[in-house]
């Protein structure tokens, strides 16, 4: 399965992870806001951004650092987060 | 059932030699039942509240009489416990934990909260019985048999009071806390514990700051009571709520905090997600202070093995534990403990790791 790169791309799949596995409702990968704040805005928590970094981790191939994911509290960082990794 | 091999797991480090998906972890058709089972309750954020600085005893190494908190004033009017509550559910906080000194004083103040807040926990020396129509669930301290309970908290007959009190309560969990002193008196406590159909679970004296006394654990004494622990809970799995990995974790030469870094307010800089943002523990005077704000305040943090903080310092740590199945599954019976003794109603399932396992104490 080809990964996506691009950050637009990488957007949309961190976006139809968080509506998977936090099943919210009412949005779609397209019309999920990148920089709408997690936390303060959806209510998702630490446990929550946990899960949403080992299933992305999967995906992509990458690791994150347990240090890191508590602090990528929107879409946008998030996918930020992982093209970095990828390029690296 | 017998008791595992206890093989040396005072190691800090467990890393797997092949790196699992997650998905892969999770194809396994127990882990991913429990997984299932468990996260449902990932929406639990709980705050701590002291409500009463009385208490009925005195017991030694008490971390409430330690800093100033046992100083607050106490504030007793049910409409400002009402209104905290009320404010506590706007920002989120969706489980309480009443604490003391000794809560069951102001039973009328724990129904207030229990009318506003649904989930939580009391911790209570078990003397004074918290009425029937606060549906929170309750842990009754055990510091040992009779004797050494009138001998280091000043009560006769601590036990037969207690089970009086609770006999038959589904809200009751007894917390048997193990000092270097009672090891030996944990298995005829459990057994009549046991025989009145009681559940028990094990908790780890933890010195208060500065304190340098006889209560305090050695490494022979973290040992033993591990021993203790993985033995009681061989011979009682329908009454001892625990796993062997709670063992390994709350007996470790490390404490919780060296482990796996303490995520409340007194330990964590984080401000906007986690504990760190929503935890707060509310003194008697319902003020609270973040540098204090940890769930038994005042404690060494170098020689917190608590129970309490256990149940947030290892439950939080899923990202660490998520390595290789057996890991996992040792967090997940972790996890399924914690959830059968601070929710009511919760089912504790069988344990699914039944070997010991270091702690994953390196990030992965």
């Amino acid at each position: 399965m080809a990964v996506e790169t691009k950050e637009a791309e990488i957007v949309l799949k961190v976006a139809e992870v968080l509506i998977d596995e936090l099943k919210l409702e009412d949005v779609t990968p397209a019309t999920f806001d990148a920089d709408i704040d997690l936390v303060d805005e959806i209510g998702i928590d630490s446990m929550d951004l946990a899960t949403v970094a080992l299933v992305l981790q999967d995906h992509y191939g990458i690791r994150f650092d347990e240090d890191d994911y508590p602090t990528l509290t929107t879409v946008r960082k998030i996918a930020t987060y992982i093209g970095e990794r990828l390029a690296s | 059932m017998t008791a595992p091999r206890v093989k040396d797991i005072q190691d800090v480090c467990c890393k797997p030699e092949t790196q699992w998906k997650f998905a892969d972890i999770l194809a396994d058709a127990a882990i991913q039942d429990r997984w299932q089972k468990v996260r449902r309750y990932f929406f639990l954020r709980e705050s701590t509240y002291d409500m009463a600085r009385r208490c009925n005893i005195r017991c030694e190494g008490c971390y409430f009489f330690e800093g100033p908190k046992q100083n607050a004033a106490e504030n007793r009017d049910p409409d400002a416990w009402r209104k905290l509550m009320r404010a506590e559910k706007a920002r989120g906080v969706t489980f309480v934990v009443l604490a003391g000194a000794e809560p069951a004083l102001a039973a009328d103040l724990c129904r207030v909260c229990y009318e506003e807040m649904p989930l939580g926990t009391i911790a209570t020396n078990g003397l004074v019985a918290i009425p029937d129509d606060v549906g929170y669930r309750i842990h009754i301290s055990v510091w040992g048999n009779d004797a050494t309970s009138e001998r280091v908290r000043g009560a006769g007959r601590m036990l037969e009071r207690q089970i009086d009190n609770y006999r038959n309560d589904p809200r009751a969990v007894f917390v048997y806390t193990f000092t270097p002193a009672n090891i030996d008196e944990v298995r005829e406590v459990t057994e009549i514990l046991a025989g009145h159909d009681a559940k028990i679970t094990f908790n780890m004296f933890s010195a208060p700051v500065g304190y340098a006394g006889p209560l305090k654990h050695t490494p022979e004494s973290l040992r033993r009571t591990r021993e203790a622990m993985l033995g009681l809970l061989a011979d009682f799995p329908d009454h001892v709520l625990f796993s062997n990995y709670n063992a390994v974790v709350h007996t470790h030469r490390l404490g919780l905090h060296d482990l796996f870094a303490c995520p409340y307010p007194r330990r964590n800089a984080t401000r906007n997600v986690g504990l760190g943002r929503s935890f707060r523990q509310y003194r008697t005077d319902l003020n609270w202070d973040r540098k204090a704000a940890c769930c038994v305040p005042d404690t060494d943090c170098d020689d917190c093995r608590h129970y309490a903080a256990g149940s947030a310092i290892v439950t939080s740590k899923l990202f660490r534990h998520a390595t290789d199945p057996e890991t996992f599954r040792a967090w997940l019976d972790y996890v399924d403990t914690y959830l059968a003794v601070w929710v009511t109603g919760y089912e504790k399932g069988s344990n699914l790791y039944t070997g010991v396992t270091a702690p994953p104490c390196c990030a992965p």
